[in-house]
């Protein structure tokens, strides 16, 4: 973030660290996956070259900006995992089973360290790893040539040539001059060779290129290089001077007009935002659209008092406000979102371990990695996702000796999938395993104490199941069932997002679970109900359908008041007695249609009054969570409104029927 | 209105009334106060919460101090007032009768309370202090707020 050559104290280390966390993350993610693309080279000679370069380089700027910060064990682990890689570029060593494992439990503790610097707790000891990686290296090494002797002989041309230290240190100034780093790069290629390139960041937090140049300098040229931010030094015979690379590597993918002192090989044109400051700007544009619903109900006021030529011209312009509002809330909802593929990505690798951990063959396929969610749900669905993806290894897949058996591919495959429909992110993750198995599950909610309803549960009630506290179908000692957290926890996640998980079973053929999350938080677009003289919102989102209807059209069945709906029966249920709210006789009630199927449920109020955008605001505290209610939010007039989640009452309604004639209220 | 909470020490305290009697919350415990508007009733809630309102952009559940002691609600009016205060990060407003003194007490004039004054609200009281001819009441905020407890005198419960 600091601008170029600014000294590191006029950033603070905070703002500075959190770049960093930001950096390493983006590293690990590319060595999780070059990681597991590399794992089919094992004992090949030809190892995919370009995947050890990318390798090379995520851990050669690991190791820089854990040394910038300070983290010295990351920076020591990055730089042994550096020199094995070093090694296999130049065929010094070959990858072996060993080798590989190593790298993977290298960039585990990685992780574990920067993570715990991050938390702020004690970090692990790297010790262990590193003599492993030691001990892989100097093992795939012997009886080869050295690395060092390999490289030299992998640049015959350059044998003779005189070698120079060559360091750029760009600046805004020099890149004004069109002096970038490709200037001083082709300024080298055309006197010699560049045997090795590499973007280091400073200890004063800006950027500066290493090059080892082969070849012969003109004085004359030269003496004018400093001028345009370039050190030269003559190198002693030996060589590889520098951690860089024995070789050039293209592209660098470096823009020189927009290095940052971390962004070092982030692509360009990128800003990376602090979430917070979003968030504020959100909460500002919220503030705003309460004051754009203020401005209107004045007019409204004054449009009874005034004639129209007075007002017209106002309320042209508030309309106006209105669009523009929400472009802007729409453009800073957009800078919010981020590919759901950062979840995504992190899973091949915990399938990986836990499938040769449980001895399973297992395939992930992963879908719609580019369906877009907002920043604060990635975050918060992480875990949700990656116990559901556990769960698919440990408990759904089976063992190949079972899936022959049951003359499946030995195989198992778990498919995890994104994608957009309207304001909601539908998130699935499917095996094709055993199937939740319905009779183990009642026996084990008995066991633990759970009520359970007579009869065959359908999926939704054994999902209820899974989910409760308490519940877990394997030993709590199961690591991969979760340390200690179970379904419990993910619906909680999800609950919590305003999400909605619903889960699919087939004995013997698969489970799939199924998430469904708002694209966004924060605004969204409300009816506004009047119920037992309570103004409520109800998310436009959920509703399908609002009708009009008359209570004379009100079937009677048994508790429950039905009405004919497109050649069926739909159950309604009036919001009021749902809530215990006070009841007006009238003649005639609106409707809002949600779910679908089987589960579509009328929800009737008094009346409808209005379509509006609302800012949500969470209700946090547990006195006044309650199921049925998301949230709450301000019409302008300062007056709390509570926001509904249809989908949470339709099922309160399943699950506790009698709750429609009790009259809510007082004492849970 | 929290001018008297700033730089408030040890022995600060806030007063305020609920049917008579007068209790008392330390300070550095009270945000500020409000007066009155209107209550969202929350469904389903615990019965001595008398809904939500916004306080400086939050929505904060509102306790009823009459309902939480046990006694009968009485109407809102001018004088009653919403002592927002913050507790292991929660921020939660507790309906008072009345609210406006800031007094010190001394540590020392503090004693535990005695049987005969544990009435109604003896299970949130910590403490009682003298203060010239008055009884002060010392609450325990926590307990005030815990959302376990079972409710005294409430029959529904």
């Amino acid at each position: 973030m600091a601008p170029e050559g600014a000294p590191l104290d006029e950033v603070s280390f905070s703002d500075f660290l959190d770049d960093y966390f930001a950096e390493c993350d983006e590293h690990l993610i590319g060595v999780r996956r070059l990681l597991l693309s590399l794992e089919t080279s094992i004992g090949r000679d030809a190892i995919n070259r370009p995947v050890l370069d990318d390798l090379f380089r995520h851990f050669h700027s690991l190791k820089g900006i854990s040394g910038m910060v300070e983290v010295r064990p990351a920076e020591e682990l990055a730089h042994r995992l550096e020199d094995y890689l070093r090694a296999l570029r130049t065929g010094g060593a070959a990858l072996t089973r060993e080798g590989l494992d190593a790298l993977f439990a290298g960039t585990q503790t990685l992780e574990q360290v920067i993570a715990a610097r991050r938390g702020g707790v004690p970090l692990p000891s790297i010790e262990a790893i590193a003599d492993r990686i030691g001990r892989v290296l100097a093992a795939g090494a012997a009886g080869d040539v050295t690395a060092p002797e390999r490289a030299a002989a992998d640049h015959p041309g350059t044998g003779g040539a005189r070698r120079w230290q060559i360091t750029f240190t760009p600046s805004q100034e020099l890149v004004a001059r069109g002096v970038r780093v490709d200037t001083i790069r082709r300024r080298l290629s055309s006197a010699g060779e560049i045997v090795a390139a590499a973007p280091r960041v400073t200890a004063e937090g800006t950027i500066a290129f290493d090059f080892v140049f082969a070849g012969e300098l003109d004085e004359a040229s030269a003496a004018a290089w400093p001028q345009d931010g370039i050190q030269i030094e003559p190198i002693a015979d030996a060589p590889a001077p520098l951690d860089a690379v024995p070789d050039p590597i293209e592209p660098l993918l470096i823009d020189a007009e927009s290095t940052s002192s971390a962004g070092a090989l982030a692509p360009s044109h990128v800003v990376r935002v602090d979430l917070t400051r979003l968030d504020d700007l959100m909460r500002n544009v919220g503030d705003l659209v309460i004051s754009r619903a203020r401005l209107g109900e004045t007019l409204a006021r004054v449009e009874q008092r005034l004639a129209a030529a007075d007002w017209r011209a106002i309320q042209e312009n508030a309309v106006t406000i209105d669009r523009q509002l929400r472009t802007l809330r729409e453009g800073i909802m957009r800078v919010r979102l981020v590919p759901v593929g950062e979840i995504f990505r992190r899973m091949p690798f915990v399938v990986r371990d836990l499938a040769r951990e449980t001895g399973k063959r297992v395939r992930l396929e992963l879908q719609g990695q580019a369906t877009e969610i907002d920043k604060f749900l990635i975050e918060r669905m992480m875990d949700p996702v990656l116990h559901l993806v556990r769960n698919a290894v440990s408990h759904g897949i089976e063992t190949s000796e079972e899936r022959i058996a049951a003359g499946k591919r030995p195989e198992g495959t778990i498919v995890l999938s994104a994608a957009t429909a309207g304001d909601i992110v539908r998130v699935e993750i499917a095996d094709d395993g055993r199937g939740v198995d319905a009779a183990a599950v009642i026996a084990r909610a008995h066991a633990a104490g759970l009520s359970v309803a007579a009869g065959l549960p359908d999926a939704a009630a054994l999902l209820g199941l899974i989910c409760s506290p308490g519940f877990s179908t394997r030993d709590r000692s199961d690591r991969a069932s979760g340390r200690g957290v179970g379904m419990s926890v993910v619906k909680a996640a999800v609950d919590e997002l305003s999400g909605a998980m619903a889960m699919e079973t087939e004995p013997g053929s698969g489970t799939k679970f199924i998430i469904d999350l708002p694209v966004t938080l924060s605004i969204t677009d409300a009816l506004i109900a009047k119920a037992g003289g309570e103004t409520y919102a109800v998310p436009q989102g959920a509703v399908r359908e609002v009708m009009e209807i008359s209570i004379a059209a009100l079937l009677q069945v048994e508790r429950i008041e039905m009405i004919p709906y497109r050649g069926a029966a739909l159950p309604v249920v009036r919001l009021s007695r749902l809530l215990g709210l006070a009841e007006s006789p009238r003649d005639r009630l609106h409707l809002f249609v949600v779910g679908s199927g089987g589960s579509a449920l009328g929800i009737a109020v008094d009346r409808i009054v209005g379509q509006r955008e609302v800012v949500v605001r969470a209700i946090n505290d547990p006195l006044v969570r309650v199921d049925g209610i998301s949230g709450a939010t301000d019409l302008g007039d300062g007056h709390v409104v509570l926001i509904l989640d249809p989908a949470v009452l339709a099922r309160t309604l399943r699950e506790r029927p009698d709750r429609v004639c009790a009259a809510g209220g007082a004492g849970r | 209105m929290t001018s008297a909470t700033v730089g408030a020490g040890l022995g600060s305290y806030i007063l305020f009334n609920v049917t008579g009697t007068t209790y008392a919350l330390p300070s550095a415990d009270v945000r500020h106060m409000e007066m009155v508007e209107d209550i969202t009733r929350v469904p389903n809630a615990p019965s001595f919460v008398d809904g939500v309102v916004f306080s400086r952009g939050q929505v904060v559940p509102v306790i009823n101090l009459r309902a939480r002691f046990g006694f009968d609600r009485a109407p809102y009016d001018l004088k009653t007032r919403l002592v927002v205060v913050r507790s292991s990060g929660r921020t939660i407003g507790l309906l008072v009768d009345s609210a406006r003194e800031f007094v010190s007490i001394p540590p020392g004039a503090v004693q535990p309370p005695h049987e005969a004054l544990a009435g109604m609200s003896g299970r949130y009281v910590e403490g009682v202090a003298s203060l010239g001819d008055r009884l002060i009441l010392i609450l325990n905020l926590e307990r005030i707020l815990s959302f376990a407890d079972p409710l005294p005198a409430d029959p529904a419960a």
